[in-house]
């Protein structure tokens, strides 16, 4: 799961050069928040997002507080005296799961793909990781979605999968995420049926606990407090 | 007392899903006898099924999705398009008597001969989309039965109310952008039920948008929810669209006792829904119903609800 599998390739790019105005246009029609900044032969100069445009922009409500020169000097400002200029970025051959980490840890809605020439060749954001997590969890195709939770030991995935085979049920997906309890994993098959009520049972017969789902979480068991 | 019919024919019961398969002619059998017990049957116009002419059918599905369960049915296969829908070689010609019953039951009602009707139909139909079998439902008896009015009758507004557990992704997805049908479901939500579509936010598109309404409901809810459902968003909508006529998708499975699902509605709760909808339908559809069975597979539960769903069409039951 390479980058380049999930990237958004035909990057909307700004100049440096541009106008403020120019970037915050771009982004409203073509509906984005990042705009990679480009030099003339497609190397990376820079980043420029719909928060550095906002805190470079007067308010309206401050707009006349300001003296003449000042709101000028704010109309004349460029692309490249805003933007990030070294920003964050991921290779092509990096993997889904390192910008997944990345963009986590550094709190980015986008990173800028840049190719070992240094050349822009593309754009991974949140969205294209949303839609990849969308098809991993198979939940545009009709199914069921369980969740059973399964002592941490070999062999315990093999009873769950085999007892949803034995039944003729193709999977959608699985997924297993850690459960509160030390010891305890919850297993959420996603099941390409419209008929669980006997593979529940049959689940619980041999010994599973189908969880309630109030208690399903597919996020880490963290305080936010 | 309205003029109520009730279709029920002996070869529903031919599409055979094999033993344990949920969708099972035993579920007819059960409100069958819930009806015949209660003494309703003299009451009631009874109806048997005519074939569906094929025209009906394309009206909604692709020759394809037709030509292959055709196709299956006599080459002796058991499953069509996934192993959730089982058939048998009499299930093709099952699912166009359930189709051409449900057609004529909306014939009768528009020529005045009844007020409304109730079709214990099987297969089931809502799942079904335009091109595929889904869900233990082959052809969308419910979404057939509007084509023909909107065709034959020329309605204009066409109201659907889906009490079933489960979204009815077929009927949705047939009049996505149709604003002259108003789809509403109300259903488990699609995160801990099947089909996993149906969420609040899915409301048709293009000229339809705004003509469907989802009412996804969490595991453990029940009577409360589906109140809160009906009063703020179905009564009203319709209030506003004013079917011609109302078309129920009737699945009896969010009830309690039935295994297909976590949501806990009351049999009393069905009666009130079902009051609500024959109340819509004497205000703006000058009584129209035309009910049609969807899911509901607690034997022991659907004989009653069977009961009291011909009685408040009948308009017996206060």
């Amino acid at each position: 799961m390479f980058i380049n599998k999930s990237m958004t390739r035909d990057v909307i790019t700004v100049r440096g050069e541009a106008g403020l105005f120019e970037a915050k246009e771009k982004m409203e029609l073509h509906n984005i928040r990042h705009l990679p900044v480009v030099t003339a032969n497609n190397t990376l100069a820079g980043i420029i997002t719909d928060r550095d445009i906002r805190s470079a922009l007067p308010s309206v409500f401050t707009l006349q507080m300001h003296d003449p020169q000042e709101v000028e000097g704010i109309a004349n400002l460029k692309v490249k005296d805003v933007m990030s200029k070294s920003p964050i970025t991921i290779s092509p051959m990096n993997t889904l799961g390192d910008a997944l980490l990345l963009m986590h840890r550094a709190r980015k809605g986008a990173l800028p793909v840049v190719d070992k020439q240094g050349n822009l060749a593309g754009i991974i954001s949140t969205s294209d990781v949303i839609r990849s997590f969308i098809n991993v969890l198979g939940i545009e195709q009709p199914g069921t979605l369980l969740c059973i939770l399964a002592e941490e030991k070999v062999g315990e995935m093999k009873r769950i999968v085999d007892a949803i085979t034995e039944e003729g049920i193709s999977f959608g997906s699985i997924l297993v995420a850690n459960y509160g309890d030390v010891g305890k994993r919850a297993v959420y098959p996603y099941l390409l049926t419209n008929n669980v009520a006997r593979v529940k049972k049959k689940l619980e017969s041999m010994g599973f606990t189908l969880l309630d789902p109030s208690e399903w979480s597919l996020d880490k068991f963290t305080d936010r407090s | 007392m309205k003029k109520t019919g009730f279709l029920y024919d002996e070869r529903f019961l031919l599409h055979r899903t094999g033993p344990e398969h949920p969708e099972s002619p035993e579920r007819l059998l059960a409100i069958y006898r819930g009806i015949e017990d209660a003494g309703l049957l003299p009451r009631l116009t009874l109806m048997k099924a005519e074939r569906a002419r094929q025209e009906w059918i394309e009206a909604v599905h692709s020759v394809k999705l037709i030509t292959r369960f055709e196709d299956a049915c006599r080459s002796g296969l058991d499953i069509l398009d996934n192993p959730d829908n089982k058939i048998s070689s009499e299930s093709f010609e099952t699912a166009l008597l359930a189709v051409g019953g449900v057609v004529g039951a909306a014939e009768r009602v528009m020529k005045g001969e009844l007020h409304n009707a109730f079709c214990a139909v099987r297969p089931p139909g809502h799942h079904a989309e335009v091109n595929r079998a889904m869900g233990f439902c082959f052809f969308n008896n419910v979404a057939i039965a509007a084509r023909y009015l909107q065709h034959t009758w020329g309605i204009k507004r066409i109201g659907i109310v889906d009490f079933d557990v489960h979204h009815g992704n077929g009927t949705q997805a047939i009049f996505d952008d149709d604003p002259s049908v108003f789809y509403y479901s109300i259903h488990e939500h699609p995160s801990f039920a099947y089909p996993g579509t149906g969420r609040e936010f899915e409301k048709g598109s293009g000229p339809g948008l705004g003509s469907t309404l989802n009412s996804p409901v969490l595991p453990g809810q029940g009577d409360l929810e589906y109140k809160e459902s009906f009063e703020n968003w179905l009564l009203p909508a319709f209030e506003t669209f004013k079917p011609e006529v109302i078309l129920v998708s009737a699945g009896f499975d969010a009830h309690i006792d039935d295994d297909m699902s976590d949501v806990h509605l009351s049999t009393a709760c069905f009666s009130w829904m079902m009051k609500q909808i024959v109340g819509m339908a004497d205000r703006y559809s000058q009584g129209r119903v035309i009910s049609v069975l969807e899911g509901g597979y607690s034997i022991n539960r659907l004989p009653e609800l069977a009961r009291n769903h011909i009685e408040i069409l009948l308009g017996s039951k206060t």
